[in-house]
């Protein structure tokens, strides 16, 4: 690809970007949250049309008007959010859209050459089942053999580790070392740098729209490609200070919440975190942890149990009376709830404390006080935006995070319920959020933090807690936890009461 | 665009016309004299009343993606509350009555509005449906009053209350049929829309219609965030009927209204829920429909007709403004 430039308005997502990718190579592209990454990716694949540039595939200059052309020149791509249709059996899913075999009767050939792809990549999969009732790892393996089926060789995949366990990951890297063993080849797009370092041949470095450099496998060192993302000198230790424990501020008792599927999804779960300390919670998303932080803020209502705030009887009050004690909640699904996407950023940043005085007298907002403080909040947490009444949708991940956490850090809050806080975020911004958190513990808040990234988890909580099944199989203070150990619990085959 | 979207309109009926042997430049001729003349501009304005109130009144439920489909319903329910008044209290003076009627036409009409919304808040039980068959609910009640116990007894059998007494008629400017509902919608049109822009409700309608688990998530309290709107939006269209009772048809009969609340719908949806915005297009709205009249008065063509060159209009009007949404980019390529 050569001198791509794409343009957004208001924004130059590509800029004269130049990549190459070799047969059978396992290139990295790594860039920050808006580098730029997925944008390039998008014009390779045929989602865009790129403003200028040329594409060359194998020595012949192409012109990638769709998807369909991609495919049809061998490209595969998997994206960070799957394209599958739920209801549909995974054989469906991978013939959609082929057109052979042209009626639903033919099935024969095509589930067998599913089951002899899937056997010869080691990706086991069940044709018949359907989608809906496959794990993310599960779903990611259709995506790769809907690729694999239509006969790709160039193979892209975006931000494919955010949703696998470790041993899923594992299998992943097996795999696209095998692809590259055959000669296809690989683009890995990731923010990670321990996974780009350990599977990349060569990695390119993206940061605002330019191509920084491109790096050899012998080159590849941590530090190096983190300031190149970034663009400064990025420091990966917090220093954490010793704070001194106050009273309990959250104790759930033997708490019991009912999950979608009609099964608790926490059962008879305790736990307690005083003032000044950070809990996190450790755990394969779907162990109950987002019910747990649900029933705490008052997005999911308590089957039995207790819930209590500084000693006070919480459980089942309502949310805005939550609020109005001092929980401040930072949820997984930052655009569609904590965040909406059609208001301005001034008006999402009295989201949850629009009912307080001054920015409402009863009956009427004060649009002043509401933007004094938007101002006060955009300078404060330096949340890159055009203005402060700029639809929020304008905002990239990272500032939406932190607008989120501007919001609710500015309230003085008691208990800081974070979910997920750094997920997809880059380098810069994940230690922006990760600071924050731990000056909170500095004034005294209690934050519970669900985190699924354990170096997150054993370098900010002061205590541990793994959850599997619903339940707590394991609290350790973060100076003696043990990474095998930990590991184990979250997999369900230890605990340590 | 909007004035592409009318000619284009225009345009399009001139096959009807022809297909029914008349020549469309006279039919033309007799739209536009509507308005182009003092009588067609009053008329435009007077059917424009009960379409901005109803239409003001629906802005909030939208909103908040709340699709109340029964401000036609919410309308007869006020109509009926109205009228009650004038059989209850026959003798008062004017204003007391007067009065009375407009807070029984608001209360009967938002009440109405309650109970689609009080399902759906506390059931998930789906507007849509409610709204819907309460239509039929109310338009029925009111049938049976004007053909039962209310209908008069020197009327000839047909189904209508006697005439109401001087004291119940809204005043009205002289030589016009314009009444006093118009003031009352642009008071109303002022009101909603300082509610939607300055209010705690309004922003919480605006939250809610972007989603209802970011409106959970901010503590607002759905249950009575949508129990407000449509005691308000209902209310709205209560005071349309009985705008029309007292106003205009000066009783309640079978049939009086000829679907305003549905009409409002459109309205409402092209004033993009802008309150302020509603009380032109009403008014333009309402000038189509003393065009209808027209075609059929001034040129004996049938009621049919004139529905079909409303629609047409309207066909053409809300397409356009679909399009006004999206940018055609044209692009060549240098072989």
């Amino acid at each position: 690809m050569k001198e791509i430039v794409k343009r957004f308005p208001g924004v130059v997502a590509n800029d004269h970007v130049d990549f190459e990718l070799r047969a059978g190579e396992v290139h990295g592209l790594l860039g920050e949250n808006g580098a730029g990454k997925t944008t390039l990716m998008n014009v390779l694949y045929g989602i865009l049309r790129p403003d200028e540039g040329e594409i060359y595939i194998r020595g012949e200059k192409v012109d990638v008007g769709s998807p369909r052309e991609a495919i049809r020149l061998g490209i595969g791509m998997v994206h960070q959010n799957f394209k599958l249709v739920e209801p549909h059996t995974v054989m469906e899913n991978i013939l959609l859209g082929l057109k052979e075999p042209a009626f639903i009767l033919d099935v024969k050939d095509a589930a067998n050459k599913i089951l002899e792809i899937s056997r010869r990549y080691e990706l086991p999969i069940d044709p018949k089942a359907r989608i809906w009732q496959l794990s993310m790892g599960e779903r990611q393996r259709v995506e790769i053999l809907k690729a694999l089926y239509r006969g790709a060789n160039i193979l892209v995949l975006d931000e494919p580790t955010s949703v696998l366990t470790p041993p899923e990951t594992k299998e992943l890297f097996r795999f696209i070392a095998q692809m590259a063993g055959e000669g296809r080849s690989v683009v890995f797009i990731t923010h990670k740098l321990d996974e780009v370092i350990a599977i990349s041949d060569r990695v390119t470095v993206l940061r605002a729209g330019r191509n920084v450099d491109t790096l050899q496998r012998e080159q590849l060192d941590k530090t190096r490609l983190a300031s190149m993302m970034v663009g400064r000198e990025v420091l990966f230790t917090l220093r954490k200070s010793a704070v001194a424990v106050g009273e309990p501020v959250l104790e759930t008792k033997h708490v019991t919440v009912m999950g979608d599927r009609g099964f608790p999804a926490v059962k008879d779960l305790t736990l307690t975190i005083r003032g000044g300390q950070i809990l996190g919670v450790a755990g394969i998303a779907g162990n109950g942890q987002r019910e747990l932080t649900e029933v705490i803020t008052g997005m999911r209502s308590i089957a039995s149990g207790e819930v209590r705030l500084c000693g006070k009887e919480i459980g089942r009050d309502s949310i805005s009376h939550r609020i109005e004690e001092g929980i401040a909640y930072i949820p997984e699904d930052r655009v569609g709830v904590a965040a909406p996407q059609g208001l301005t950023v001034a008006q999402d940043l009295v989201l949850r404390r629009y009912r307080e005085k001054p920015f409402s007298n009863g009956v009427f907002l004060n649009q002043d006080e509401i933007e004094r403080n938007a101002e006060k909040l955009i300078k404060e947490f330096n949340i890159m935006v055009s203005g402060k009444d700029a639809p929020a949708r304008t905002l990239s991940g990272g500032n939406l995070q932190k607008m989120i956490l501007a919001r609710e850090l500015s309230g003085r809050p008691k208990l800081i319920v974070a979910a997920y806080p750094t997920r997809g975020l880059d380098v810069g911004a994940t230690e922006y959020v990760r600071s924050l958190l731990l000056k909170q513990r500095e004034t005294g808040a209690a934050v519970l933090m669900v985190s699924e990234d354990l170096d997150e988890i054993l370098s900010l909580s002061d205590m541990i807690a793994v959850m599997y099944g619903g339940e707590v199989v394991g609290t350790v203070p973060a100076t003696e936890a043990n990474v095998e150990e930990i590991g184990l619990m979250m997999g369900g085959s230890l605990r340590k009461p | 665009m909007p004035v592409i979207s009318l000619v284009l309109g225009f345009l399009s009926a001139a096959p009807l016309f022809f297909a029914i042997g008349v020549n469309p430049i006279l039919a033309y001729q007799q739209v536009l004299g509507v308005f182009l003349s003092v009588d067609g501009l009053t008329e435009s304005l007077t059917r424009g009343i009960p379409l901005m109130l109803a239409s003001i009144g629906l802005c909030l439920p939208f909103k908040m993606n709340f699709w109340n489909i029964g401000a036609e319903g919410q309308l007869f329910m006020g109509a009926f509350g109205a009228t009650a008044m004038v059989f209850l209290l026959p003798e008062s003076p004017a204003f007391i009555l007067l009065g009375s009627m407009m807070i029984m036409g608001f209360i009967f009409g938002g009440l109405w509005g309650l109970i689609p919304a009080y399902l759906k808040a506390r059931l998930e039980v789906n507007e849509v449906l409610t709204t819907l068959m309460l239509n039929s609910v109310a338009i029925l009640w009111v049938d049976y009053l004007v053909y039962g116990p209310w209908r008069d007894p020197e009327g000839f059998g047909f189904p209508l209350t006697p005439m109401f007494p001087l004291n119940a008629r809204l005043p009205w400017i002289p030589g016009t049929r314009i009444h006093a509902g118009l003031l009352i919608g642009l008071i109303c049109a002022v009101i909603v829309y300082v509610f939607l822009a300055r209010s705690k409700w309004g922003y919480e309608l605006k939250v809610t219609g972007e989603s209802r688990l970011a409106a959970k998530y901010a503590g607002i309290n759905y249950l009575r965030l949508t129990l407000l709107v449509m005691l308000i939006s209902g209310g709205l269209a209560g005071l349309a009927g009985m705008g029309l009772v007292s106003g205009i048809v000066l009783r309640l009969r079978h049939g009086i209204s000829p679907g305003y609340g549905y009409s409002a719908i459109i309205i409402a949806w092209l004033a993009r829920l802008h309150p302020l915005a509603a009380i032109p297009v009403s008014i333009l709205f309402g000038g189509l429909l003393v065009a209808g009249d027209a075609l059929q008065i001034g040129l004996g063509l049938a009621f049919a007709t004139a529905l079909v060159f409303q629609a047409l209009i309207l066909l053409f009007v809300v397409g356009a403004e679909v399009l006004t949404r999206y940018r055609l980019v044209l692009t060549w390529e240098r072989s």
